[in-house]
């Protein structure tokens, strides 16, 4: 087991890479009376052509299929396994993103119990033909709930008219139409391929001896069957430049309108300490634009062209990123202009000194120490940044190291208009 | 867990010295009795301290400065509970020890003092641009719940069942109310809050308690006021039936509202019992609303029940196709039933017990899941701890389930669904 001490943040971090390919991680936190086990393997609704283990062919699996799994990994011959965890006093829940599927508990109680439950359940598939058609009506109902959610279809919808051909543009839940093609041969398939130990993490934090849990799930690991690891052969499209579409309109049962506008990222091949600069200095430079102490913000505010709803963000992982500036808005016009001619008055003037860098640093490092206290989103952040080689606890020393140079880098990879779109959800009768 | 100190009459300080935490957090609470059109005032008043100060008269300028100071985090907000109107002012600073300056939770104690006493006037009054600004944003706020059709339908159930009472009431008042503010009124509003509202003042992480109670004590020295605590009194309902109501928006999915009332309220003994078998019916994924209504019949994705201990409701809210309201209505009839007549197992009891106590513990392990859940909690017992409520709900038998399901009537099935073609 290996040991990393984070001195300034008084933390240790221990690893250990288990003989069947299974990364686990731990995190003792002092003071907390809960334990969060996280449970994740680096497959998401990204991943949807692939050679599956043991044949020669790319496939090319139905949408919303890694999200289906997620809810089929709860179903068992006989048992439902929320009942085990409740019985044990744990919270269960599981999550799919574009890149991840992740299953996790929290706990104040029986630990050890509760996390032999949650190796066992992902590490026991059980699918049927029954149970995966019953789930059908409860995932039609989940995809129907966000189909009614303005905020969604308004990120969503961004996301979809940023990206032509890369499958970030794929619902994760799929749509009612392509989840009727999900067949439990289907499950067994992505599931073989994406769930061996060796495409996965875990990790533990909070109340938590490190010695004795790794003890536990070596221990848990050794005993069980795994075939070889083997390295997984995913194919994605190229994505051009461009956006997909400049403009998207959506009109809703809503009262007022809600504008987003988004930036794709042209430069997203990179992993470890690079992608984590490219990440925080893309993240700086947007609170420099468009935070709370912009000229952008004060001004848009104070013109009533955004509200308490405004937020900015920047999403990134391998092969894809998109900022996005979004608000209610009763002006979109305006908006838009407001936020392309902050883009575009950069581009022009480099204006943004090293008074605005240092305080923007400030902050994010401030948030950063801010968000060590919350043991869920270590263990979130955390895996996600490890799945695409960079370290979370890398964060402060690469902020102090951003120069302007980064800056002005991180810019370029989102200022070409050509890669911006609007989106707007304006008040209205729904679509068909 | 708390340590109390009284710093005027109806001002009390309380501390938690941990060292869970990496950062200090501070909440300043004013408590006042809920009336719909203060609350409005209310609402805009604590936007427009939040907004600006003497010292950073733009809103840029003091959020410069809240970043100079490491991200500090500030903001103010406005809530209810029972009969009481809460606005608070909540911060967060990153403890000076795992920073490479010192003396940051002094500056930050200093600014919020400033931003409380010293606010951003113009000749006397507030200014009138800044209001009509944090008016507007009010106004918006209330107005987007209609696009949110999860709380919209809520915020009907509510109105159905209590029109013109604390229940239904938004924290924020009425449109018509902000609209009706003056700059001269609003000023009226923040002395009587600094003045006359009940306050209490909550820090949590590594702090020394005399020396911060010192500090707090000059920095915010207001002066001596009456309680003004009043308890939420609930209607007789007992006799009313139970109505049906259908309203209608463009949208896809069936957003039903449940409503039941009962007698078994926050201060009532029986409130644990009751936290017990809400969480029997449907506050987890055990539950009998998640097992029979979710899982054995695959008619939902979400399907719960929730406890509005305050005012004495139970409510249970579900997504489904509309044109299954009747059996969905009908499952959930099933499964208080199933409550009223004992039809629960130990099985149920235990996970529902062991989720609760994990809830709690959990939020513990957040600084402002101590300063919420004590702050609650404490007008039953200063001396509140979670082991000592845990006891409680250990206590809690089958029989005291089946009783408390017996306590709870049907008021209102309320249905948001799409129009027709």
């Amino acid at each position: 087991m290996e040991k990393i001490i984070f001195d300034n943040l008084q933390e240790t971090l221990f690893h250990e890479r288990l003989d069947n390919g299974l990364h686990v991680y731990i995190l003792p936190k002092r003071g907390f009376s809960k334990t969060y086990v996280t449970f994740t393997t680096k497959y998401g609704s990204i991943d949807r052509t692939f050679i599956p283990r043991g044949k020669e062919e790319y496939v090319t699996v139905p949408d919303g299929i890694a999200h289906f799994l997620e809810h089929k990994m709860f179903d068992k011959k006989d048992e439902d396994v929320f009942q085990k965890f409740g019985v044990l006093g744990a919270s269960a829940n599981a999550f799919t993103s574009f890149t991840r599927t992740s299953y996790l508990f929290s706990t104040t109680d029986n630990l050890y119990e509760n996390t032999k439950v949650l190796l066992d359940f992902v590490q026991e598939p059980y699918f049927t033909k029954e149970k995966v058609e019953k789930e059908k009506g409860i995932i039609a109902q989940e995809i129907t709930m966000y189909d009614d959610n303005p905020d969604w279809r308004n990120y969503f919808g961004t996301i979809q008219s940023l990206y032509k051909e890369f499958p970030v543009n794929i619902d994760i839940a799929g749509t009612i139409d392509t989840i009727q093609e999900i067949t439990a041969e289907h499950l067994t398939e992505c599931y073989e391929t994406f769930y061996h130990p060796s495409n996965m993490t875990v990790f533990v934090i909070g109340a938590v001896d490190p010695d004795e849990m790794m003890s536990f799930i070596r221990e848990d690991q050794n005993s069980k069957e795994f075939s070889e690891p083997e390295e997984i052969k995913r194919k994605y499209p190229e994505e051009p430049k461009e956006a997909n579409r400049k403009k998207t309109v959506l009109e809703m049962d809503v009262l007022r309108p809600k504008f987003n506008y988004g930036m794709k990222c042209n430069h997203t091949i990179l992993d470890g300490d690079e992608m984590l600069r490219q990440d925080l200095s893309v993240n700086l430079l947007l609170d420099i634009l468009f935070g709370r102490t912009s000229e952008f913000y004060t001004k848009a505010y104070n013109d009533n062209l955004i509200d308490e709803t405004y937020h900015y963000d920047f999403i990134f992982e391998k092969g894809f990123g998109f900022a996005m500036v979004e608000s209610d808005t009763d002006n979109p016009e305006e908006l838009e202009a407001a936020v392309r001619s902050t883009m575009n008055s950069l581009a022009k003037k480099w204006t943004i000194t090293e008074d605005d860098l240092n305080r923007a640093r400030k902050r994010r490092i401030g948030q950063f120490m801010r968000s060590l206290n919350s043991i869920e989103f270590i263990s979130n952040q955390f895996t996600q940044y490890n799945f695409n080689d960079m370290n979370l606890f890398d964060v402060v020393p690469t902020l102090e190291n951003i120069e302007m140079g980064h800056l002005k880098d991180a810019f370029a990879t989102i200022s070409n208009e050509e890669s911006h779109t609007v989106m707007t959800i304006i008040p209205g009768s729904k679509e068909d | 867990m708390f340590t109390k100190v009284e710093l005027q009459k109806g001002v009390n300080l309380y501390i938690r010295r941990t060292e869970q935490f990496k950062t200090i957090t501070m909440s300043i609470k004013w408590l006042s009795e809920l009336d719909e059109k203060q609350a409005a005032f209310r609402a805009v008043l604590s936007n427009v301290l939040q907004d600006s100060s003497a010292d950073y008269p733009k809103q840029s300028d003091l959020r410069k400065a809240l970043d100079e100071l490491y991200g500090t985090v500030f903001y103010m907000d406005a809530g209810k509970r029972g009969r009481s109107h809460i606005v608070s002012l909540n911060m967060e600073c990153v403890n000076d020890e795992y920073l490479s300056t010192s003396g940051v939770f002094d500056e930050a104690l200093k600014m919020m003092s400033r931003i409380i006493f010293n606010p951003n006037l113009k000749d006397g009054t507030f200014d009138e641009s800044v209001v009509n600004r944090e008016k507007r944003t009010v106004i918006e706020r209330i107005r987007s719940i209609y696009d949110d059709k999860g709380r919209y339908a809520h915020k009907r159930m509510l109105e159905l069942m209590r029109p013109n009472d604390p229940a239904s009431m938004s924290a924020s008042g009425t449109e018509k109310d902000v609209e009706s503010i003056t700059t001269a009124s609003l000023l009226d509003t923040y002395k009587r809050m600094l003045d006359e509202d009940e306050i209490d003042i909550y820090v949590v992480g590594d702090v020394q308690e005399n020396e911060l109670a010192e500090k707090i004590k000059s920095m915010f020295s207001f002066p001596a006021r009456e309680a003004v605590r009043k308890q939420y009194e609930q209607p007789d309902t007992k006799n009313r039936e139970a109505r049906q109501v259908f309203e209608r928006q463009d949208m896809k999915q069936g957003k039903l509202q449940v409503g039941y009332s009962t007698p078994v309220s926050f201060f009532h003994p029986d409130y644990p019992k009751m936290q017990v078998a809400n969480g029997v019916l449907g506050g987890f994924a055990h539950s009998k609303l998640f097992m029979n209504v979710r899982e054995k019949e695959s008619m939902a994705y979400t399907v719960n029940s929730a406890y509005a201990a305050y005012y004495g409701i139970v409510y249970v809210m579900a997504g489904i196709d509309a044109d299954l309201e009747e059996k969905a209505v009908k499952l959930i009839g099933e499964q208080i039933d199933a409550l009223q007549n004992g039809n629960v197992s130990d099985l149920e009891l235990d996970q529902t017990i062991a989720l609760l106590t994990n809830s709690i513990r959990s939020a513990f392990d957040s600084a402002r899941g101590q300063i919420e859940l004590y702050d609650q909690y404490k007008q039953l017992d200063e001396d509140f701890t979670a082991d000592k409520w845990i006891a409680k709900w250990e206590a809690v038998s089958i029989e005291d389930v089946q009783q408390m399901a017996s306590q709870i009537h049907l008021e209102l099935i309320y249905l948001l669904s799409g129009r027709e073609a």
